[in-house]
């Protein structure tokens, strides 16, 4: 029963992550590489303030929101957009977009990693503290539960958002044909930068979230949980929300149980191995409808 | 002459290995195949060779030689599984290999020294070996660049429905290149670990698929060339400017974002557009007044072709 609920803590902060990912990835079809760095800055940003000044908890976690979602804002406008506006094709424009956000990522991760002197990073001067409680046996902190309440509440929107409300609708349009969306009114820049606004707010949200969680955070944690987010979201399939929540859940639950099997060396291998398996096997996922186009 | 090679040959060195390293990767890129694998097959290699020469008591050549031949035949067994998948999933494939090299030898136990790694593999290779191995890489990838066989591999990458109705087997090229950017990746783990003496699997991560990719991005990914330019430039920049040395990662990010903006064929690109944009107006110039030796005239057709290509990528 521990073990559950350890992995329904860290699939709800994986959630967060890969949520912001495949909303931008399934609708503007753009696979942000810098989205691991943007949540590692998005905590930095909230520790170096909090070193400042002793901020209560919803304050720094607002602080990292904002600085995601200006950071992943910035990063469309600038790299992006001037990407797919420069390339004649779909193919290399993917391929762009992808050395265009691993180059941006190299920058945030660089700054803080000077800043650390590569030491990992918390917010030990907030005014929060945590409580531990104790129910039919089972140890639950406070933290936990705002990280599963947070983490299920805003899975359960943003899917309930992108099927009901007109924004929403727009924003499959583009996923499925963005020339046809932007004839019938879809302003494609406009909607790709809020996508990516609202992406780099769910980095920094999990970013925050991860820091009160484990009460630290290292420099080389974005490069992994991307790693991870891709697994999750392939799993799944790519295109579906729910698949997102099933993939993020599944990894956290057989990286707990690897952790519980002593055999944490071998955790990252999970993720990886499991990126292997499902593309050979079920290259569209398994909630995924859409094949994967092959050359 | 000599004193300048004395006090700059490791700086050469490094550029050496870096290039080997980088040409691993970019040669699937020229096939349109975005594996990263070379990375992956970069750590086999080191540490094939590492533990063969170290814990076995095998000779140098002969370490080398079968770290660079178990790459490349893991790195083509991995292309017979993965070939098929496009794009991204394939490049993240790629990057999930690598990442699982690095974890198994972590996990390697005495063999692979776990975490700390293999020490002590200081093998017999000289600067003058590492650069014969080099020119033979680099001869062999010239020959693929040029004629038909050049053309061919541009075909695949540019369009592979347009391939296999010329008659082009696309899936034996995109599964061969597997092999060679295994043979090549595996060729300098080998030699980098053996004149390094260790090897570390912290090495064989994400930082190391960013630096090769920066090498081929700022050069240029369409031939050789490129990437060498890219690892001079990579390598030598912090020894000239010394700021840069403070600051290399955040330098080398916006130099592969800047790059991937506005120079996506790199600096190869741009010098190669430059120089035929000056050979156009200086040929054009006396081509409407007398025309010296007929020349300037004969090779245009070609030009005007070098042109699109130089354009579609």
């Amino acid at each position: 029963m521990q073990e559950l609920l350890n992995t329904v803590t860290l699939g709800s902060i994986y959630l967060l992550f890969a949520l912001g990912m495949a909303l931008a990835w399934s609708t503007i079809g753009i696979l942000n590489f810098a989205h691991g760095a943007i949540f590692v800055f998005a905590a930095f940003s909230a520790h170096f303030i909090s070193e400042q000044v002793a901020l209560p908890m919803p304050v720094l976690i607002l602080i990292s929101i904002l600085v995601g979602a200006v950071l992943s804002a910035l990063t469309q406008w600038l790299a992006f957009e001037q990407i797919l506006k420069r390339s004649t094709n779909h193919r290399s424009a993917e391929l762009r977009v992808l050395i265009g956000g691993i180059g941006v990522a190299a920058i945030p991760i660089a700054i803080v990693d000077k800043a650390t002197a590569s030491a990992p990073f918390g917010f030990s001067n907030s005014t929060y503290k945590t409580e531990v409680y104790e129910f039919l046996g089972l140890r639950m902190t406070n933290t936990s539960l705002i990280v599963i309440v947070t983490g299920v509440g805003i899975a359960v929107a943003l899917t309930l958002w992108l099927r009901a409300s007109r924004q929403g609708l727009g924003l499959r349009a583009i996923g499925v044909d963005s020339e046809t969306a932007s004839l019938m009114g879809v302003n494609r820049t406009a909607m790709a930068i809020g996508t990516m606004a609202i992406a780099g707010g769910l980095a920094g949200l999990a970013g925050s979230l991860q820091v009160f969680q484990l009460q630290a955070m290292g420099v080389g944690t974005g490069d992994q949980l991307l790693i991870k987010a891709f697994a999750m979201i392939v799993l799944g399939g790519l295109g579906s929300m729910a698949g997102v929540i099933l993939g993020a859940f599944a990894l956290a639950g057989a990286e707990t149980l690897i952790f519980a099997a002593n055999l944490g060396t071998w955790v990252d291998a999970v993720s990886f191995g499991l990126i292997f398996i499902v593309l050979l096997l079920r290259p569209q996922g398994i909630f995924g409808r859409q094949e994967v186009r092959r050359t | 002459m000599i004193a300048w090679y004395t006090t700059n040959a490791v700086v050469l060195q490094a550029t050496m290995t870096t290039l080997l390293l980088a040409l691993s990767i970019q040669l699937p890129l020229r096939m349109g195949v975005f594996s990263f694998a070379g990375v992956g097959c970069f750590g086999i290699g080191g540490y094939t060779a590492a533990i063969l020469y170290a814990k076995f008591d095998v000779d140098t050549w002969t370490a080398v030689a079968l770290g660079t031949l178990l790459a490349g035949l893991l790195c083509y067994l991995l292309g017979l599984i993965i070939h098929k998948l496009s794009g991204l999933y394939l490049g993240m494939a790629t990057v999930a290999f690598t990442l699982i090299i690095a974890v198994v030898a972590t996990n390697g136990g005495s063999l692979t020294g776990g975490a700390s790694g293999i020490f002590g593999a200081l093998g017999g290779i000289t600067n003058l070996h590492v650069f014969l191995l080099l020119a033979l890489v680099i001869v062999g990838l010239a020959i693929s660049e040029y004629g038909r066989f050049g053309r061919r591999i541009d075909t695949v990458r540019e369009d592979p429905e347009l391939a296999s109705a010329l008659g082009i087997n696309v899936a034996r090229y995109r599964k061969l290149v597997f092999l060679a950017s295994g043979l090549i990746g595996g060729l300098a783990g080998a030699v980098t670990t053996l004149l390094r003496s260790t090897i570390t699997p912290a090495e064989i991560n994400f930082h190391m698929v960013v630096m090769a990719l920066t090498v081929i991005i700022i050069g240029g990914s369409s031939s050789w060339l490129g990437a060498l330019i890219g690892a001079i430039v990579i390598t030598w920049l912090p020894t000239v400017l010394g700021f840069v040395a403070d600051w290399e990662a955040i330098i080398y990010g916006f130099l592969v974002a800047l790059a991937a903006i506005f120079l996506p064929s790199g600096v190869l690109g741009l010098a190669k557009n430059l120089i035929h944009r000056w050979r156009t107006r200086r040929g054009t110039a006396p081509d409407a007044a007398t025309t010296p030796g007929g020349e300037p005239g004969a090779p245009e057709p070609e030009r005007s072709l070098a042109s699109t290509q130089g354009g579609t990528l």
